[in-house]
C-alpha cells in the first residue's frame, strides 16, 4: 500500500466479527436472553451494514486494500514456488464492498423478519436459530471479503454447514434433515472439484491471491496465469504438471473451481439441492437460499474472472451451463404448486443468467444481475414467507388467492418483486437481465468460430427463459394474491407486523429503484452518462491502476480481448440499434409470458393448465427425473457398491485372515493326536527319529 | 589286549537293544525299570571299555557316576510305581495315560 | 549422558500406572485421572520448551531434544543402550498420547463399572509404553516398547470388552504380534548386514550410515539392493497392519467394536498413529531410495485404503464400525502424504496423524455417550438424539463435521496439506491423478456421516432398546468439548505443531528426492 491506510479499512475485520460475537453469543447465552438471541443479531448485522457502507464510501473514494490478517501456516514448497504462504486475509475493492452491503443488509433485514417469522409464531430452539444466521453471516461476509481462493474455499465450505445446520432447523420432522442432507452431499461434491482446483493452483502458482493492490510484493495467481500465456507482459513462475500445455491446465483449473460454483450456485447437474432446501424456515431461504450463499458462486466466478477469462473454453462452458439452466429451470417452475418452489426454480433460473452474463464476458452485467436478484429475490421469499404466515404454513398456492385485500403491504413489495423478477421495464430485474442478454448476444455476433456461435446458443437459451419467467412469475402473483379465496384461511388470513413489514418495504423499494443505477440501455440511446454501476465497478483511475482486478472489467480493450478473444458485434443499425431490438425482444418475450399468465391465471376460480401440457406435464412435475437419477445414483448404484465391498471385505479378506486361524486350529488338532499319553508311543517315537538322524548323518556323512 | 574293542562295543549294542525291545514292548512298569538298567548298562560298558582303550580314567568315573545315576534313578521310579500302583491298582504303563490331548 | 527429562516422564506414568493398579476400585478412576495430569503437565512442558532444529534420524544430536544416551552392554559387536529423545515429528505425538490419555481416562468414568483399578491401572501402562514407542530412538528400546503396547491393549479389550471380545482380542494380538515378527526380522537383518558400519541399534546411527550411501551387504549370499528391498518390504509389511492399510485392515472393526469406549479411542487415536510414525521413521526416513523406487503401488494402496474404507464406511449399520472403517479411510491420507516425498506432503501427513487422533478420539466418545444411555449403537435402533441430548447431539455434529474435512477445523488442515504435498510431487508419476482419486474420500466421507447422522440424531424421537434417555453427565460431555475445542484451535493455527514438524520433515523429503 502506498500512503496511509484509509481508517474504514482498519475496522473492516469487524464486519464478520460481528456476527460472530452474536453468533457466540445466541450460542451461549441464547436461552436466557429476550427473543433468543435475536436483538444481538440485529445489532451485529446493523453494525456491519454500517461498516459496510463506510468502506464502500472509501472504495468509491479510490481506494482499494488487501490485506494479511492471520497466517495459517507457511508450507515450503520447494523447487521454483519456495514457501508458500496460507493466509486469511481482506480484499477490499469495489466488487466485494458491493457485496458486503448486499449480504449485510440483507442479513440484517432477515433478521428482523425472523421476529416475525420465528419468534411470534412460538418456536422452539430459537438460540440454534439466531446462533447459526450469525455463523453465516460471519462466514458469508469472510467469505465475501477473501483476499485468496484457500480463504473463499474454506468460508464457502463453512456456509454451507451453516445452510445444512438451518436446512434441518426442523430437525424432528423427516423431510428438513434430509433435504439438509441432500443441500450438503450435493454441494460437497461439487466442493470436490473445487478442492482439487485450489490444491492445483496453489500447486502451480504458489499462491492462491486474487489480486495485487498497490506495489506488487506478492503474486496473484490471475495475473501470474496471464503473465505465462504471455496475454500481459512480465515474467511470471508457475509449475505445471506434466508439461501440459498451459492454455489446457488453466482451462482444467478453470473448470475444476467451476465444479463448487455449479454445486453453490445451484446450476444444472448440481441444481437438485435447491428446492429440497426449501424445507427450512422461509427467512434462511430468503438470505441463504437466494441472495448471498447461492451467489457465492456467482461471486467466486467474478472474484477470479481474470483468470477465467485466459480460457476461452471455460467461458464458452459457464456460458451454457448458465443459459441452459436458466430455461431448464424456468421451465420447471411454470408448474410448481407450492409458492417457495417456484421462487427456488426461479432462483436457479436467474443464476443460470448471472453464469451466462459472465460466461459471455459481462462482468459489470452478471455483477448488476446479483446485485438486483439479491434484493428482489430476497423481497419475494420474505413476501411468501409473509404469506405462509398468513396461511397458517400452508404453502399451496391453490389454497390462497384473494389475498391482495387482506394483506396490501405485502402484494404491492411482492408485486414490486415480480416485476423486477420478470424484467418488466423500469423495475430493477429489467435493467440487469437486459444487460445481461445484450452481453451475451453482442459478443456471440461478434464472435468467430464455434465460440460466438455457443454464446448465441446459450443466448437462445437465456431469450428463451424469459417467457417462462414472466408466466411463471405472474401465475404466481394471480394465483396467491388474486381471484377469489380458495379456502378457509385464505379468507381470514393471520396477520403480520411491522417486523414483517418493514423489511418487505425496504426491498420493495430497492426492487423497484436500484435498476437505475446502471441504465445501459437508455446511456447508449442518449448519451447520457448515467451506468454508474460500470464506472463504480472499473473504479476511478488511481485504483484502476492500483489493483490488480480492476483491469478484467475494462471491457474490450484488455483481457476480454487479449484473453477470452471476445469481440462485440451489432445488428444493422449499429450499437443503438442492437441495443434497442434486444431490449425489446426481451421486454417482448417477458410480457407475452405475463400476459399468458394473466389469460390463464387472473380469473376469479382458476383452474390448473398442467394437463395441456400432455406428456410433458409428468416429466416436469418430476423435474425432469433429476432427483430420481441422482436418488438412482446414491441409492441403486453406490449403496449396492459399498455393500458388495462390505461383502467382499468380510468373506474374502476377513475370511483369509480367518482362513489362516482356521488352518492353524484345524492342523494342530490333528497333529496334536501323536501325543497318545503312552510311553511306549513316546518312546519308539524317539527310538525312529534316533534312526533316522543316525541314517540321515551316515548318508552325508559317507559312512555308506 | 587279548579282547578287542569291537567286541565290547558289540556286547554293548547287544545289551543296548535288548534294553530297548523291553521298553518298547512291555507293559509293566518294573520291567521297563530293568530294562532302563539294561541301557544305562550298556553305556557304562562303553565307558569302560574305551577307558580302557585309550588308557584315560575318565570313563571309568563317568560309569561310577553312572551308576551312582542308575540308582537314583530307580529310587525316583519305584517310587513313581507306587504310586501307580496306587492309584490304577496295577502297574500297566498302557493304564496312564491321561496326559494326552 | 542423561537429560531425565522423558525418563521422568515414563516413570511418572509408570509409577502412577502400578499405584493405580493397587488402589481400591472406587477410588481407582480418580486418581488415575489426577495422575494422568502429571505426564500431560509434563509433555506440554517439554512442548514449550521444545526448540525444533530438525530430524532426529537425519541430523542425529544437534536436532533431538532432551535427548538421553547410555551404553548397557555389549552384543558381540552390537551395543545395547537406552537412547530417548524426541523431534518435531515426536513431540506432536507425545501430547497427543497425553492428552487423549487423560481424556479417555475421563471418559471411562461411567461405562467401566467393574475390576476398576486394573483397568485404570493398564491404561496408564498403555500410555507408558507409547510414550517409550514415540520417544525411543533405539531400535531395541524402540521395539520393547512397540511390543509392550499391546499387553495391556489385548487385556483392555478382552476383559472389558463386548460379547465377542476374546475373538477380537486375540485377532488383534496375534495379528498384530506376527506384524512385529515380521518388521523385526526385516529390520535386523538391515543392520546386520551393515555390519561393522554400525556399533549400535540407535535410529540415527543406522539412518546415516544408509543415507550417507553405506550399502547393507555384510549378509553372505544377499546383496546390498534386494536386502534393502526386502527389509523395506518387511518393515512396510509389519507397520501396515498397525496403520492398517487395506488389505490387511480387518482385526480394526473388530477390535474396535468390541472395545470398550476409552479403549477405542486410545486405540483409534494413538495406537494406530504407532504404525505411519514408524513408516514414516523407519521406511521413508531410512530407505528413500526404495520408497521412491515403490512410490506407485505405494500410492496405489493409499488410495484404494481411502476409497474402499469409506464405501465399507458406508455400508455398516453400526456407528464404531463407521468410525473405525472411516479411521482407515483416513490413515490412507497419511499413506498417501508419506510417499508424496514433499516437505508438505509429508509434513502434512504428521499432521494428519495428530488431527486424525484427536477427531477419531472424538468421534468414538461422542458414540460411547450415546452408547451409554441407549445400549446400542445400531443406526437402526434409534433415531432423533437430538431431541433427548442435544448438547451431545450438537459436539457429535460437529466432530463429524471435522471428520468430513471442515475447515477451520484440524481435518482440513491435515487433508489440505496432504493433498497439496501429494499434488506437486516429483517422486510420484502422476502425481495430481492419485491426489484427485484419493480426494474423492472426501465424498464418500460426507455422505456416510450425514447418512448415519440423520438416521440416529434427527427426525422423530425413537429407540428401541427401551431405556430411559436423559441428559449425558457433565464428565460425560466435558472431554468431547475440550477435544472440539483442540480440533477447531489446530483448524486455525496450525502452526502450533505444522512448524515444528515441517521443520522435522523438511531433511528427510529433502534428501528423499522430493521437489
Amino acid at each position: 500500500m502506498t500512503g496511509t491506510t484509509p481508517f474504514a479499512f482498519e475496522f473492516a475485520p469487524a464486519i464478520a466479527a460481528l456476527p460472530f460475537v452474536s453468533f457466540l453469543i445466541a450460542l451461549a447465552f441464547g436461552d436466557r436472553m429476550p427473543k433468543g438471541g435475536a436483538l444481538g443479531g440485529i445489532l451485529a448485522t446493523a453494525g456491519s451494514l454500517l461498516l459496510s457502507l463506510w468502506v464502500f464510501v472509501t472504495v468509491s473514494g479510490g481506494s482499494a486494500y488487501v490485506h494479511d490478517i492471520h497466517t495459517w501456516t507457511i508450507l515450503d514448497a520447494g523447487g521454483a514456488l519456495g514457501d508458500v504462504n496460507l493466509h486469511f486475509g481482506l480484499l477490499l475493492d469495489p466488487l466485494s464492498a458491493m457485496m458486503l452491503i448486499i449480504v449485510s443488509l440483507i442479513a440484517l433485514l432477515v433478521h428482523v423478519f425472523s421476529l416475525g417469522y420465528m419468534n411470534d409464531e412460538g418456536e422452539t430452539g430459537l438460540p440454534r436459530y439466531y446462533a447459526g444466521l450469525g455463523l453465516f453471516t460471519f462466514s458469508m461476509l469472510s467469505f465475501v471479503m477473501a483476499d485468496n481462493l484457500l480463504q473463499a474455499f474454506m468460508f464457502f465450505e463453512l456456509v454451507g454447514l451453516c445452510s445444512f445446520l438451518l436446512i434441518g432447523f426442523w430437525f424432528r420432522e423427516d423431510a428438513p434433515p434430509s433435504a439438509a442432507k441432500k443441500a450438503f452431499l450435493v454441494t460437497r461434491f461439487g466442493d470436490y472439484f473445487f478442492l482439487i482446483g485450489v490444491v492445483g493452483i496453489i500447486a502451480t502458482f504458489g499462491t492462491s491471491r486474487f489480486a495485487v493492490v498497490g506495489d506488487a510484493a506478492a503474486a496473484a495467481f490471475p495475473v501470474e496465469a496471464a503473465k505465462v500465456l504471455g496475454v500481459t507482459e512480465g515474467t511470471a513462475t508457475a509449475v505445471i504438471p506434466g508439461g501440459m500445455d498451459p492454455q489446457l491446465w488453466f482451462t482444467i483449473l478453470g473448470l475444476l473451481v467451476l465444479g463448487g460454483v455449479v454445486g453453490k450456485s445451484a446450476q444444472f447437474p448440481l441444481h437438485t439441492w435447491l428446492p429440497d432446501a426449501m424445507e427450512g424456515p422461509t427467512p434462511v431461504s430468503a438470505l441463504i437460499h437466494a441472495a448471498t450463499m447461492v451467489a457465492a458462486g456467482v461471486y467466486l466466478v467474478a472474484r477470479m474472472y481474470g483468470f477465467y477469462l485466459l480460457s476461452p473454453t471455460a467461458l464458452g462452458i459457464i456460458a451454457l451451463v448458465g443459459g441452459f439452466t436458466a430455461l431448464f429451470a424456468a421451465t420447471m417452475g411454470v408448474v410448481k404448486k407450492e409458492i417457495k418452489q417456484v421462487l427456488a426454480y426461479s432462483t436457479i433460473s436467474q443464476y443460470g443468467y448471472m453464469m451466462l452474463a459472465l460466461g459471455a464476458g459481462g462482468y459489470v452485467a452478471a455483477t448488476f444481475h446479483l446485485m438486483t436478484h439479491a434484493f428482489f429475490k430476497a423481497l419475494l421469499f420474505l413476501g411468501a414467507g409473509s404469506v405462509i404466515i398468513a396461511m397458517h404454513h400452508n404453502e399451496n398456492m391453490w389454497d390462497m388467492g384473494g389475498l391482495k385485500e387482506k394483506m396490501p403491504v405485502t402484494y404491492y413489495t411482492f408485486l414490486s418483486g415480480s416485476l423486477a423478477l420478470a424484467g418488466i421495464v423500469p423495475f430493477s430485474g429489467f435493467w440487469s437481465k437486459d444487460e445481461v442478454l445484450y452481453e451475451a448476444f453482442v459478443h456471440g455476433l461478434g464472435t468467430a468460430g464455434t465460440q460466438g456461435t455457443l454464446l448465441l446458443v446459450a443466448y437462445a437459451f437465456g431469450l428463451l427463459a424469459v417467457f417462462f419467467t414472466g408466466f411463471y412469475t405472474f401465475r404466481m402473483v394471480f394465483l396467491t394474491f388474486h381471484g377469489e379465496p380458495r379456502s378457509d384461511t385464505a379468507k381470514d388470513p393471520h396477520g403480520v407486523r411491522w417486523n414483517v413489514k418493514g423489511p418487505l418495504a425496504v426491498l420493495g423499494i430497492l426492487a423497484a429503484v436500484v435498476g437505475l443505477v446502471n441504465m445501459v440501455p437508455v446511456k447508449k440511446l442518449t448519451g447520457a452518462n448515467i451506468d454508474f454501476l460500470h464506472k463504480w465497478l472499473k473504479g476511478p483511475e488511481a485504483l484502476k491502476a492500483q489493483t490488480s482486478v480492476a483491469h478484467y472489467t475494462d471491457g474490450d480493450t484488455s483481457l476480454l480481448h487479449e484473453g477470452a478473444h471476445y469481440v462485440a458485434g451489432t445488428l444493422a443499425g449499429g450499437e443503438v440499434g442492437t441495443v434497442l431490438i434486444s431490449a425489446a425482444v426481451s421486454l417482448g418475450l417477458a410480457l407475452a409470458g405475463a400476459g399468458l399468465a394473466y389469460r390463464l391465471y387472473n380469473v376469479p376460480e382458476p383452474v390448473e393448465h398442467t394437463d395441456k401440457l400432455g406428456a410433458a406435464k409428468d416429466v416436469l412435475y418430476n423435474n425432469y427425473y433429476q432427483d430420481e437419477f441422482q436418488v438412482f445414483l446414491a441409492e441403486r448404484v453406490t449403496m449396492p457398491l459399498a455393500k458388495a465391498a462390505d461383502t467382499f471385505d468380510q468373506s474374502v479378506i476377513d475370511g483369509a485372515v480367518n482362513g489362516v486361524s482356521s488352518v492353524s486350529l484345524f492342523s494342530g488338532r490333528r497333529v496334536k493326536r501323536v501325543q497318545t499319553g503312552l510311553v511306549t508311543n513316546y518312546a519308539l517315537l524317539l527310538t525312529l527319529g534316533f534312526l533316522v538322524l543316525l541314517v540321515a548323518m551316515a548318508a552325508t556323512g559317507g559312512w555308506f | 589286549m587279548a579282547v578287542p574293542a569291537e567286541y565290547y562295543l558289540v556286547l554293548s549294542a547287544g545289551l543296548f537293544c535288548i534294553g530297548l525291545a523291553g521298553i518298547l514292548t512291555r507293559k509293566n512298569a518294573l520291567m521297563f525299570l530293568m530294562s532302563v538298567e539294561l541301557m544305562l548298562n550298556a553305556a557304562n560298558i562303553n565307558f569302560v571299555a574305551f577307558s580302557l582303550y585309550w588308557g584315560n580314567l575318565t570313563g571309568q568315573t563317568f560309569a561310577l557316576f553312572t551308576m551312582a545315576l542308575a540308582a537314583a534313578e530307580v529310587a525316583i521310579g519305584i517310587g513313581i510305581i507306587l504310586v501307580l500302583y496306587r492309584n490304577f491298582g496295577d502297574v500297566d504303563v498302557t493304564d496312564a495315560v491321561g496326559m494326552r490331548w | 549422558m542423561i537429560d531425565g527429562t522423558i525418563e521422568a516422564l515414563l516413570a511418572v506414568t509408570l509409577v502412577a500406572s502400578f499405584a493405580v493398579l493397587v488402589s481400591p476400585d472406587r477410588y481407582a478412576a480418580k486418581l488415575a485421572t489426577a495422575l494422568s495430569l502429571l505426564p500431560l503437565a509434563g509433555s506440554l512442558v517439554m512442548w514449550s520448551g521444545f526448540e525444533p532444529a530438525g530430524n532426529a534420524l537425519v541430523d542425529g544430536e544437534s536436532a533431538i531434544g532432551y535427548m538421553s544416551q547410555v551404553e548397557w552392554f555389549d552384543l558381540g559387536g552390537i551395543t545395547l543402550q537406552w537412547f530417548v529423545g524426541v523431534d518435531g515429528v515426536a513431540m506432536p505425538l507425545v501430547v497427543l498420547t497425553t492428552v487423549l490419555t487423560t481424556l479417555a481416562l475421563v471418559s471411562a468414568w461411567t461405562p467401566i463399572s467393574e475390576r476398576q483399578s486394573q483397568f485404570y491401572g493398564l491404561v496408564l501402562f498403555l500410555e507408558a509404553s507409547l510414550l517409550g514407542v514415540f520417544t525411543a530412538l533405539d531400535f531395541f528400546v524402540w521395539f520393547v516398547f512397540w511390543e509392550a503396547v499391546l499387553v495391556p491393549m489385548y487385556l483392555l479389550i478382552g476383559v472389558w470388552g463386548g460379547p465377542r471380545r476374546k475373538y477380537a482380542a486375540i485377532k488383534m494380538f496375534v495379528y498384530t504380534n506376527v506384524a512385529s515378527l515380521v518388521l523385526f526380522i526385516g529390520f535386523v537383518a538391515l543392520v546386520f548386514g551393515l555390519g561393522d558400519s554400525v556399533a549400535t541399534f540407535g535410529l540415527p546411527e543406522i539412518t546415516q550410515a544408509l543415507r550417507d550411501g553405506v550399502a547393507p551387504d555384510g549378509l553372505p549370499g544377499v546383496g546390498a539392493e534386494s536386502l534393502k528391498l526386502f527389509a523395506f518390504l518387511a518393515m512396510f509389511v509389519g507397520f501396515a497392519v498397525k496403520v492398517p492399510v487395506v488389505p490387511v485392515h480387518t482385526w480394526l472393526p473388530d477390535a474396535h467394536v468390541e472395545a470398550p469406549t476409552p479403549v477405542s479411542v486410545l486405540l483409534a487415536g494413538v495406537l494406530l498413529k504407532m504404525g505411519t510414525y514408524a513408516l514414516l521413521r523407519f521406511n521413508f526416513t531410512m530407505l528413500p531410495d526404495i520408497a521412491t523406487d515403490l512410490a506407485v503401488p505405494i500410492a496405489v494402496f493409499a488410495v484404494v485404503s481411502v476409497i474402499y474404507g469409506a464405501m465399507l464406511a458406508l455400508a455398516q449399520t453400526d456407528l464404531k464400525r463407521i468410525v473405525a472403517y472411516s479411521s482407515v479411510s483416513s490413515m490412507g491420507y497419511v499413506i498417501l502424504g508419506l510417499v508424496a516425498y514433499t516437505t508438505i506432503g509429508v509434513s502434512g501427513a504428521t499432521f494428519q496423524m495428530i488431527s486424525h487422533g484427536l477427531i477419531s478420539g472424538l468421534m468414538f466418545m461422542a458414540v460411547g455417550v450415546i452408547y451409554n444411555v441407549t445400549h446400542t449403537r445400531m443406526v437402526s435402533d434409534m433415531s432423533g438424539m437430538a431431541d433427548r441430548m442435544p448438547v451431545t447431539v450438537g459436539i457429535f455434529v460437529a466432530g463429524a463435521f471435522g471428520y468430513m474435512g471442515l475447515p477451520l477445523m484440524s481435518g482440513f488442515a491435515a487433508e489440505f496439506f496432504v493433498f497439496v504435498g501429494s499434488f506437486q510431487s516429483t517422486v510420484l508419476p502422476s502425481a495430481p491423478v492419485f491426489t484427485g482419486a484419493a480426494m474423492f474420500g472426501i465424498v464418500i466421507v460426507a455422505g456416510y456421516l450425514l447418512l448415519a447422522m440423520q438416521k440416529t440424531l434427527f427426525g422423530e424421537f425413537r429407540l428401541d432398546t427401551d431405556y430411559e434417555v436423559g441428559r449425558a453427565a457433565f464428565h460425560d460431555v466435558a472431554p468431547l468439548f475440550v477435544l472440539l475445542l483442540l480440533v477447531i484451535a489446530l483448524g486455525v493455527f496450525p502452526d502450533l505443531f505444522m512448524e515444528m514438524i515441517e521443520t522435522a520433515i523438511e531433511p528427510v523429503a529433502s534428501i528423499g528426492g522430493g521437489a
